[in-house]
């Protein structure tokens, strides 16, 4: 240990083993940045996966009385496409963006936990390949919607083993999530450079510390519900009590409302650092938005009850008063993110394009939210396409136009190459005209009385027209997407343009290093600056400024006297 | 229709607070797309925070806050309370309350109407494809008991904007008042199984004395059946 001479910029306890080279170093590293790749990428791809099933369902719901699938797969598609698009995506993409970047963010060498870290990426992609598995038994993958209410999803009730390979996968896969989130945590409280204080972290690597604490705060609930379940698998009179009925409702949703703010903080954050970037200049009021992500984080783990509004078993009025009480910490991140570009001088690349749609398109989902979460709206909305179009909203026009925000921000630093602007840009359109074509007909299917999780609908009921509609919408989305993998597929085969350290003129320390990052993110040749703010890079770039200005004003005014 | 009134006037409300914030986010989105663009724009605000615009932000976001929550909580309080709305206060008005025992359970309803003595109507058969149908007076508060022989449903009548959970081993219950002679669709809600979408019934409103017809002819048939 001591042997290390006094000129290396590392101490040596960060110095990792050698790691073996190829796959194998890859699916073995202890390295956050190949952990994160990984984990970004099997996401991503699951992503494509589980969009692939909700193509298939709004192509059953084209019409009324449609035959492309039946009730038994139909349930199945929506099951595995929602609960395949929480727990294998969206949560784990979120974590997995924090295990790349929060080590960057902070100036730490490595990442608290690597094993655990490590270990965590394979819990998820074994939980993964369990749940998905079920679609290759006899009676299919499990079909009770992502929150399987018993005593539905119990063995009287859903008796196919893909039921219970659901029950292993999401278990495993959430175990994973939460290994990474303690990482992650831990990481931004302990491994902070010397003068990265808590009030110079980043907004993203802020967003991402409230998303641990939500993850580790509430994702064991998650654990206990489907320990639950399992245990009414093995033994259905379990449920023949209603308080194990009513009481599963309540463990799921002590995870479900903060998974939500899990899908939403880190894409937030990301979108955060994009128009800050992107307007040239600091974000504005970061003090506020941090003070309101850990309040927004605090309340999430009060307003569960909301989804239980229309059990009769539920405190409406407590739930709501915490639900509608949210407004005010989401209030103040718009405050900011608005003030950072009314202030700004904005340029209109890909990253930006995502940032800018999120504002206004994720507003509607929040708005709606307030609206869902007054209990006499919800007696009718509950359970119908209006709210299916709300959590839409939420995570695909808001939570996934933000991690693709992300994706193009930061796709540079992690690869050293550039994707096509042009390619973007179609991406980028095509995902908004497709996104609201999709899931704005979906408020008034539900609000016309279309419940959600139905294979098909009757002529007579008249919803047709907008169910064709938004299934055209989703036609453009996959479009959208198609031209998603092009680009990625030109970055992988052509020789795409190199990107440089800080392609976008980037603002946190991940920006000061190479692209990619060297093993262990910061060295001789790429050193940490000056710890100044939450905005290091800019500060120095304002140095210079000043410094270049008050050398031509100095020799300005001697010459004047001259 | 209690429901559907107190429904209307509280989505009215949050509809148009909800459009006027969207508009105003919009715009400002906008303004700072064409106004503030690199080509348009001077060069970017220094200005790292307004803590007092944002302090007084926060208040005028609390009181909305606090308004929703009261405003909200008073209709939810106002649809639950028993007996006629704009019924003149004191017992000799109030009409009397009519009961029914709903039943849910894969993938279809029945309707009890019980009557003094043990005796009562049941409605629907669910046989083949039949949709049962659940017959109620109009003008009299009708008290439905709401519970589940197997897995959880809603009851769910999207033209009266209410729905409630029916669960096994367990009873909710909820009053409903029709104004109008009717008949309205409803729907299961919750996921239950194959035939989900199917599980649907009949909402009808009938006149105080055709229910009581309704109920006795229901009722002799019933008994002859049996
Ligand atoms: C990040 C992306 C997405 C997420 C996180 C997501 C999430 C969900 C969730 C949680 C459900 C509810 C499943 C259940 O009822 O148990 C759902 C249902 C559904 N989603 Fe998505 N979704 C995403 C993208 C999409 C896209 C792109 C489309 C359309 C092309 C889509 C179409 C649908 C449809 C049709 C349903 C079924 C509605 C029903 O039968 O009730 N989703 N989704
Ligand atoms: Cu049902």
């Amino acid at each position: 240990m001591s042997l290390t001479g006094t000129a290396d910029v590392e101490p040596a306890r960060h110095r990792p083993a050698p790691a073996p080279g190829g796959w194998l170093g890859w699916l073995t590293t202890t390295d956050h940045k190949r952990i994160g790749l990984l984990t970004l990428g099997t996401s991503l791809l699951v992503m494509l996966g589980m969009g692939v099933l909700a193509l298939l369902m709004r192509g059953q719901l084209a019409q009324p009385e449609e035959h492309l699938v039946g009730p038994q797969v139909y349930n199945q598609l929506f099951t595995m496409h929602g609960s395949g698009m929480i727990y294998l995506v969206m949560t784990p993409f979120a974590l997995g963006l924090g295990v790349y970047l929060v080590p960057l963010q902070v100036g730490a060498p490595v990442i608290a936990m690597p094993r655990a870290t490590l270990l965590g990426y394979w819990l998820y992609v074994l939980g993964a390949a369990i749940m998905l598995s079920g679609f290759a038994t006899p009676q299919g993958a499990h079909s009770d919607g992502w929150f399987s209410y018993p005593p539905m999803a119990a063995r009287t009730y859903t008796p196919g083993v893909g039921s219970d390979l659901w029950i292993a996968g999401v278990f495993l896969a959430t175990t994973g999530v939460i290994l990474m989130a303690w990482a992650v945590l831990w990481t931004a409280l302990r491994k902070r450079a010397e003068g990265m204080t808590m009030l110079r972290m980043p907004v993203f690597s802020w967003s991402m510390a409230a998303t641990c604490l939500m993850v580790i705060g509430a994702f064991p609930a998650l654990l206990a519900a489907l320990a639950l379940l399992a245990a009414g698998r093995v033994e259905p009179a379990v449920f023949d009590s209603n308080l194990w009925v009513i009481g599963y409702q309540h463990l799921f949703w002590f995870y479900g409302h903060p998974v939500v703010y899990v899908m939403f903080f880190p894409y937030l954050g990301a979108v955060a650092e994009v128009l800050a970037v992107f307007s040239g200049r600091r974000f504005f009021g970061y003090r506020g938005t941090v003070f309101a992500l850990l309040v927004f984080a605090a309340l999430s783990m009060s307003v569960w009850g909301h989804h239980m509004f229309t059990t009769g078993q539920a405190t409406n009025d407590y739930y709501s008063l915490t639900s509608i009480l949210l407004l005010v910490p989401a209030g103040v991140e718009y405050f900011a993110m608005l003030g950072t570009i009314l202030g700004g001088r904005l340029v209109f690349r890909t990253p930006m394009l995502f940032a800018l749609a999120f504002v206004p398109q994720f507003l509607i989902g929040g708005l709606t939210g307030i609206m869902v979460g007054t209990p006499v709206l919800d007696y009718h909305a509950q359970d119908s396409y209006f709210v299916v179009a709300h959590l839409h909203y939420v995570l695909f026009a808001g939570s996934a136009f933000g991690l693709f925000a992300g994706f193009y921000l930061w796709f540079p630093k992690a690869t050293g190459v550039l994707l096509d602007e042009r390619l973007g840009r179609w991406h980028f359109w095509l995902l908004v005209v497709g996104t609201n074509l999709t899931f704005f007909p979906m408020f008034f299917l539900g609000y016309a009385g279309m419940p959600r999780r139905v294979v098909t609908y009757l002529d007579g009921d008249g919803f047709g027209l907008l169910n064709l509609l938004s299934s055209c919408g989703a036609a453009v989305l996959a479009a959208g997407m198609t031209v998603f993998v092009v680009n990625l597929a030109r970055a992988a085969l052509r020789r795409a343009p190199r990107a440089g350290d800080d392609p976008w003129r980037g603002h946190t320390l991940e920006w000061a290093t190479s692209s990619p990052p060297p093993r262990l993110n910061f060295d001789a040749a790429h050193p940490l600056p000056p710890l100044t703010s939450e905005a290091p890079l800019l500060d120095l770039r304002r140095r210079a400024a000043d410094e270049a200005r008050g050398a031509r004003e100095g020799r300005g005014a001697r010459e004047g006297r001259a | 229709m209690r429901q559907a009134d107190v429904f209307g006037e509280v989505f009215a409300v949050e509809l148009i607070m909800a459009g006027a914030v969207f508009l105003a986010v919009l715009a400002a989105v906008l303004y700072a797309v064409l106004r503030r663009r690199a080509g348009a724009a001077a060069g970017p605000s220094e200005r790292a925070e307004r803590p007092r615009l944002e302090a007084a932000y926060v208040a005028v976001l609390a009181a909305v806050a606090v308004f929703l929550v009261v405003y909200t909580a008073l209709a939810n309080h106002r649809e639950h309370r028993t007996g006629h709305v704009g019924a003149p206060a004191g017992p000799p008005a109030a009409p009397e309350v009519v009961e029914v025992d709903v039943t849910a359970f894969q993938w279809c309803w029945t309707f009890r109407h019980p009557r003094p003595g043990g005796a009562g109507a049941t409605s629907g058969t669910c046989r083949a494809e039949e949709v049962p149908t659940l017959v109620v007076p109009t003008g009299r508060p009708v008290r439905v008991e709401l519970t589940s022989r197997d897995v959880i449903h809603s009851l769910w009548v999207p033209e009266l904007r209410y729905k409630m959970d029916a669960f096994p081993h367990h009873t909710n219950s909820f009053t409903l008042t029709l104004d109008e002679e009717g008949r309205w669709l409803g729907r299961c809600a919750e996921f239950c199984g194959y035939r989900h979408y199917a599980m649907h019934f009949w909402l009808r409103a009938v006149s105080p004395g055709e229910y009581e017809r309704w109920v006795a002819g229901h009722q002799a048939a019933a008994g002859g059946a049996a």
